[in-house]
């Protein structure tokens, strides 16, 4: 599928956040949030429009691999944009972030966008973490803060959009050099080529905002 | 049912979704699937939904109803899927159907639901399918599928993908074949699918991973790495203005990866794999490619080389991150004990063998692709080749035969089934292989001690060739000769930092944890070269680690005896020093210079030095030598690094520093020699007039003397990062346009000059201390904790203090009182509890604070705080920005004259600290305090002084506060005393100069006092060389300030000899000014009343104090001080 950039995202936060939800949620609208169901998945990609360009946003969930030193690090240093998860429902996965974040920014490129995202935000009944705080950490820490619900869909679009922005925003500054693919971003396959237009016809059609 | 269904498959209504989830829905969709089992144009999205939804009811079911599962198993549903798969049915189909198969494997919580998928081998098939892995996304899909599965693997789950009857590992194999994938983030996929699976203890699985995969992937994955190195060299090589800054980060954060990589599978511990992985590391890349690049005698010829920063560089990194014993141990052993006899004999070895001998360490590309050799191994499993079998044949010519990779490891396994046990790779008998040092287990064992040393590093060949060899008969180092050639460049320090990161590097690799248990014998210093410190934090201090007995911290591959005396000979052949072991030196004569064992990476990797640095125990407790050639090295650095144009970078020096503390420091004390401790001192003296030279009375200076402090403290070296940064790659540069850190490269300007030379100063000035065990007294010139915090509770009766309200930039106001210390201002506000006692609302420092007028309002002020800043370029913060109102126009001057006078003066008082940790002259304090220039500036303007008695009392008893405490106590007392002796203006007026050995005198001068008397810390810290700096006799000094800090100091047990002026130098500013006359601005005949008269002294001496020190000539006179206390009363009466 044709497209001007790729932005390769990664998802960190302590287990259980809720992130591999969060990643299916966005990158697959034919997966309903129900309230008997929790499911998620580790990679996932989609198309999304920036400035009247198509940009295809690809993200890996890197759960379960941080006893390797090595792999957190190499996720870091490939990424374009990290959401930062934690639970508002529970206090520890909030008092974590100070340590996730120094890992992010000890590994990762320098001009990789974090977005802060509290999850679960229709637990209102069993909040921990009030919204303010939130707030405060990513203002402290200069990163975009946002509350999300993967069960009801609650702001998770706006949540990975609103980081592609600004990750299309740098770039326009120039601040990223996307000929280095080692930041994240990839330049699309020959922009307009005919087997991108043929492939678009085809993933167009099919895919229900699904998996493409 | 079936309408609701299908009108939801088709168009998604969101109201059937309740039914979606149910068994019912479930056996409608198996429906479907066995009427399209062809996939077409026409059914292709309905399939694709189809098998979207299966996934999605069978988690549903996982989670909420265990029918649903069983219908699955029961309709063998997965056949479908697979059915489907090998339809090439296209890349949209693909997708979906790898998608489902991730959220299952992903989502799934029943153990027996995992086991069902993953039996039948349904999943292997999908595993081995040819993709189109061409296509990103289905390439991205295919390896989160793997690294999902992987991340289910363990004992049990190891058997529905390993199989040992057909030796298939089609996860495993499958994956790795990807590992230089041009994709980063299914490179990344790739290894953390290895390290799951090395993760996995199941011996058969690993067993078959190192005899049938270990070769090919380690040396492919080893000539990737060097490829990317060969790349990086040529970076650093042809960079231009260094351009090519972007590129060689990115390289050299890939070999970082890779490293990290390689000590996570080292980590693991799984040891046969490890000796396999070291083998390859040591041999096809470290070695050949880092190691011996060192050494540049021209003589390579074609094999691959990298320049020497580079090599430099990148061992130093493999030291930081790569803690695996045997590894580090051989490597660190050849750097520092190998000879050139090595290197060459291997060099001619790799040209007249060609195949038949396999080549030996050296750096080639292996013969065949991964994926061919895992072929190939695959269809030659069963078959028995009698050919010479050796497994590191890797480096054979290409056409010579494929075969020898397959034998070697059927060999290998051949001998691992005959030997069993851990010992399992070596064996076979082939000397080639001894020159796996590492793998030498049980067989060396049986080797006497001595040869036994010898037979490890080398191979028949090589051991004939060292023989032959007559350089072997010198004990030649070309590898050490190198590194410490490369400290000793006088243009630059180029090469001399890398050389001092490696050497760090070296005595602080540590092993993490339990490390080798499974390896016989192993223990005490062979392997832990380490056990000092965490990798990223300093110490100062060599600590004793895990004690181990010299003779029996053994070999970790042979017995004891071969060792020992080796390591003593390396130390002892080293020319200079001491050998702690003198009966084993006969050794040295006898064992040919390569053969010193690896474990001396302990001992010493270099001769004294490096015992010292990082020997576990025996010497560290009773450490009295040190490597003079390394330390004097590192002096010279310091030297040259003070001189004002030195082209040493400040994390040069600073890394010169802790190598040298390293060395030096036992836990009893220094052991530096005085001849060695006198040319530091030399370089200290250097560095003192180098600051000298650029200071100046500017304001400026100021900021950047605790600016360079500051950042110096908050930011200690941290020797893994500054190994992270490709900046330092290139040769240094002066530029900041480059962006490099401050501290890599040289500094451009003088400002950039001036900063330097005030780092160079703080360094070796603290280095200097240390060295002697001394405290520091006089840094930071302001301390924390001696500053007036918000919220704290003040006794205000004694102070002055001017009403106003605070208008802040956002609109808030609040009545306060404003109240002017030593080197604070604050807003406090009364405390309701105790009366005359206040809460302090806000505090600042005077010196980062601005007073403007307000145009309008001839009451009001504005006022800006700005927060120090935290580093030399971030813009200044404002902690404060508000409007101060006052009641008129007389109060608003009268406290605009007093901030002012009060930023002045503070800056002025720190800056003759400064003069005296420079040794300066103080300059003539009656300018400092505003005394003796006529009345206008003496009587305004004085600091108010309060004094924080809960707080300061007892917060740091140790502190030489006492005198001030005692103060303290009784504040009232003291200033009623003084106004009962002196109403009289004479105290005021007494000049500083004149009043040598007067009391009254020196009391007004207590600040330049702490000044002045801080120069003879600074003599006495370094008596070798500054004799001119008097010391005791204080009543013979002309300059009485000195008295008054001796008088000051009350703390009587402590002041020893240097404690005296230590002490008075650690006086927090804050409490000086209790000699300070204060004013009050606030009696009722207002500014116009200040007079001489209205001052009043307030006594800064403690009797006792006094007492204690005999021989000095000044009376416990009560000193100057002045207040109407009236006035505040009044003031807080005001308001």
């Amino acid at each position: 599928m044709a497209y001007a950039y790729l932005f390769k995202y990664i998802i960190i936060g302590d287990t259980g956040v809720g992130k591999s939800c969060l990643l299916l949620q966005f990158t697959d609208k034919r997966f309903q949030p129900v309230h008997d169901l929790t499911i998620g998945v580790e990679f996932g990609a989609r198309m999304i429009t920036i400035d009247g360009k198509q940009i295809k946003l690809q993200i890996w969930d890197t759960a379960g691999q941080e006893s390797f030193r090595s792999i957190t690090r190499s996720y870091y240093r490939g990424a374009a944009g990290a959401l930062l998860v934690y639970d508002i429902t529970r206090r520890d996965t909030f008092n974590h972030l100070t340590t996730w974040l120094e890992d992010a920014r000890q590994h990762s490129n320098s001009n990789m966008v974090i977005m802060l995202i509290g999850n679960k935000s229709d637990l209102e009944s069993r909040r921990e973490v009030k919204k303010e705080e939130g707030e405060a950490f990513a203002r402290e820490h200069g990163l975009i803060f946002m509350e999300t619900s993967a069960k009801t869909a609650s702001n998770v679009e706006e949540a990975f959009i609103n980081t592609a922005k600004e990750i299309y925003e740098k770039i326009q500054e120039g601040v990223f050099d996307i000929n280095n693919e080692a930041n994240g971003i990839k330049i699309g396959p020959q922009h307009g080529a005919t087997n991108a237009t043929h492939a678009g016809n085809q993933g167009g059609q099919q895919a229900g905002g699904g998996c493409c | 049912m079936f309408g609701r269904s299908r009108s939801w498959v088709g168009g998604g209504h969101g109201k059937s979704s309740r039914n979606i989830h149910s068994l019912d829905h479930l056996k409608y969709l198996y429906h479907v699937l066995t009427k399209n089992t062809t996939v077409t144009e026409q059914n292709r999205n309905l399939l694709v939904e189809t098998i979207r939804s299966i996934t999605e009811i069978l988690i549903w079911g996982d989670q909420n109803d265990s029918s649903v599962f069983d219908f699955f198993l029961e309709k063998n549903m997965f056949v479908f899927f697979l059915n489907i798969l090998r339809q090439k049915s296209g890349r949209y189909v693909c997708v979906q159907l790898l998608q489902t198969l991730n959220i299952l494997f992903e989502n799934i919580s029943h153990e027996t639901s995992l086991y069902y998928l993953l039996s039948n081998n349904y999943v292997n098939s999908i595993i081995v399918h040819k993709f189109d892995f061409s296509d990103e996304e289905i390439m991205a899909y295919y390896i989160s599928f793997l690294k999902t599965l992987s991340l289910k693997l363990n004992n049990h789950t190891v058997h529905f993908f390993y199989n040992e009857h057909t030796n298939d590992f089609a996860l495993y194999t499958e994956a790795i074949k990807f590992f230089n994938h041009p994709e980063s983030m299914v490179r990344i996929a790739v290894r953390t699918i290895t390290l799951n699976v090395y993760k996995v203890d199941n011996q058969a699985m690993l067993h078959y991973i190192r005899d049938k995969t270990a070769v090919p992937y380690f040396s492919n994955l080893v000539w990737f790495i060097g490829s990317h190195v060969i790349e990086l060299d040529n970076c650093v090589q042809t960079d231009e203005e260094h351009r090519n800054r972007g590129k060689l980060s990115d390289l050299v954060a890939e070999h970082l990866d890779h490293l990290h990589y390689l000590n996570d599978i080292l980590i693991i511990n799984c040891e046969f794999l490890n000796d396999v992985l070291t083998d390859h590391l040591l041999n096809r890349l470290f070695l050949p490619l880092y190691v011996y690049s060192l050494e540049n005698h021209g003589k390579g010829g074609e094999r691959p080389k990298i320049s020497l920063p580079v090599s430099l560089y990148l061992l130093s990194q493999v030291f930081l991150i790569i803690h695996h014993a045997p590894l580090v141990n051989s490597l660190a052993e050849v750097i520092l004990n190998g000879d050139l006899s090595e290197m060459y004999a291997k060099a001619e070895q790799d040209v007249q063998r060609s195949s038949a001998k396999p080549s030996i360490r050296c750096f080639v590309k292996p013969p065949e692709t991964l994926e061919r050799s895992l072929e190939m191994n695959k269809h030659k499993g069963k078959r028995r080749v009698q050919k010479r079998p050796n497994y590191k044949n890797v480096g054979e010519e290409e056409d010579e035969e494929k075969g020898p990779t397959e034998d070697a490891q059927e060999d290998a396994e051949k001998a691992k089934g005959t030997e069993g046990g851990p010992a399992g790779v070596k064996t076979s008998g082939e000397s080639e292989e001894i020159e796996m040092v590492i793998m030498e287990r049980s067989k060396l064992s049986e080797l006497a001690a001595c040869s036994s040393v010898q037979e490890q590093n080398t191979t028949d060949e090589e051991k004939s060739a060292a023989a032959t060899s007559s350089e072997s008969v010198q004990w030649s180092r070309p590898f050490l000769d190198m590194v410490y050639h490369a400290l000793d460049s006088p243009d630059d320090d180029y090469h001399a930092l890398f050389v001092l990161c490696l050497l760090y590097a070296m005595s602080h690799n540590k092993a993490p944890g339990t490390q080798e248990p499974s390896v016989p014998g192993s223990k005490g210093n062979s392997v832990r070269l380490t056990d000092h410190h965490p990798r990223t934090a300093l110490h100062p201090l060599p600590r004793p680690c895990t004690p181990c007995p010299p003779p029996a911290g053994s070999a970790l591959l042979t017995p004891a005896a071969g060792r020992t005396p080796v390591e003593v000979l390396s130390s002892a052949l080293k020319q200079s020093r001491v050998t702690f072991a003198p009966e084993n030196t006969p050794y040295l004569v006898r064992l040919p210079a390569i053969s010193v064992s690896y474990e001396i990476t302990n001992q010493g990797m270099d001769p004294e030095k490096l015992e010292r640095i990082q020997l576990p125990v025996p010497n560290v407790a009773e450490k009295t030598t040190y490597n003079h050639l390394l330390a004097e090295r590192l002096i010279r650095i310091m030297n040259n690094a003070a001189q004002p144009d030195g082209k040493i970078r400040l994390a040069t020096l600073e890394l010169s520093c802790l190598l040298l503390k390293q060395q030096v420091l036992t836990a009893s004390g220094c052991i530096l020699k005085d001849v060695h401790l006198a040319c530091l001192e030399g370089a200290r003296e250097e560095s003192v007039h180098l600051v000298r030279h650029f200071y100046k009375g500017e304001e400026i200076f100021l900021d950047m003397f605790e600016d360079e402090y500051r950042s110096m403290t908050m930011k200690p070296m941290n020797v893994e990062y500054l190994m992270m940064d490709a900046s330092i790659l290139l040769p240094p540069t002066g530029t900041p346009l480059t962006g490099i850190d401050f501290v890599k490269r040289l500094p451009c300007g003088d400002v950039e000059k001036t900063r330097r030379a005030i780092r160079v100063f703080f360094m070796l000035r603290c280095l200097s201390l240390q060295l002697r065990g001394e405290p520091e007294t006089q840094l930071p010139l302001t301390r924390e904790e001696d500053l007036i915090k918000t919220d704290d509770v003040l006794d205000l009766n004694n102070s002055d203090l001017i009403a106003c309200t605070v208008v802040t930039k956002d609109g808030g106001m609040a009545q306060r009182f404003l109240a002017v210390d030593i080197y604070q201002m604050s807003l406090v506000e009364p405390d309701v509890s105790r009366l005359g006692w206040g809460v302090v609302k806000f505090a600042g420092l005077l010196q980062d604070m601005q007073v403007t007028g307000v145009e309008d309002d001839s009451r009001a002020l504005n006022i800006t705080v700005h927060k120090p800043a935290s580093s030399p370029h971030s813009r200044p913060f404002p902690i404060l920005q508000a409007t101060f109102v006052f009641s008129d126009h007389i109060r608003c001057i009268i406290a605009k004259q007093r901030l002012a006078k009060g930023r002045i003066q503070a800056r002025r008082m720190k800056m003759q600290r400064i003069a005296a940790l420079l040794d300066l002259p103080i300059q003539p304090t009656t300018e400092v305090l505003g005394f003796g220039l006529g009345s206008s500036s003496s009587t305004q303007h004085l600091p108010f002084r309060f004094y924080d008695q809960g707080r300061r009392g007892s917060s740091d008893p140790t502190v030489q506060r006492s005198v001030f405490a005692s103060v303290d106590k009784v504040p009232g007392f003291a200033v009623a005393q003084c106004i009962n002796q002196h109403s009289s203006p004479s105290l005021s007026s007494p000049s500083p100069p004149s009043a040598s050995g007067s009391p009254s005198g020196s009391t007004g001068h207590c600040d330049s006092g702490g000044a002045s008397s801080s120069s003879t810390p600074s003599a006495t810290q370094s008596p070798a060389d500054a004799p001119t700096s008097p010391e005791q006799p204080q009543p013979h000094l002309p300059d009485q300030l000195v008295i008054v800090n001796e008088i000051a100091d009350s703390k009587p047990s402590k002041s020893s000899a240097r404690g005296a002026e230590v002490e008075t130098a650690h006086l927090s500013p804050s409490l000086l000014p209790a000699q300070q006359p204060t004013i009050s601005l606030l009696s009722e005949d207002a500014a116009d009343s200040l007079s001489v008269e209205s001052l009043t002294l307030v006594p800064p001496v403690d009797p006792h104090s006094l007492h204690t020190l005999a021989g000095i000539p000044g009376p416990p006179v009560p000193a100057a001080g002045c207040t109407a206390t009236p006035d505040e009363e009044a003031a807080c009466a005001e308001h």
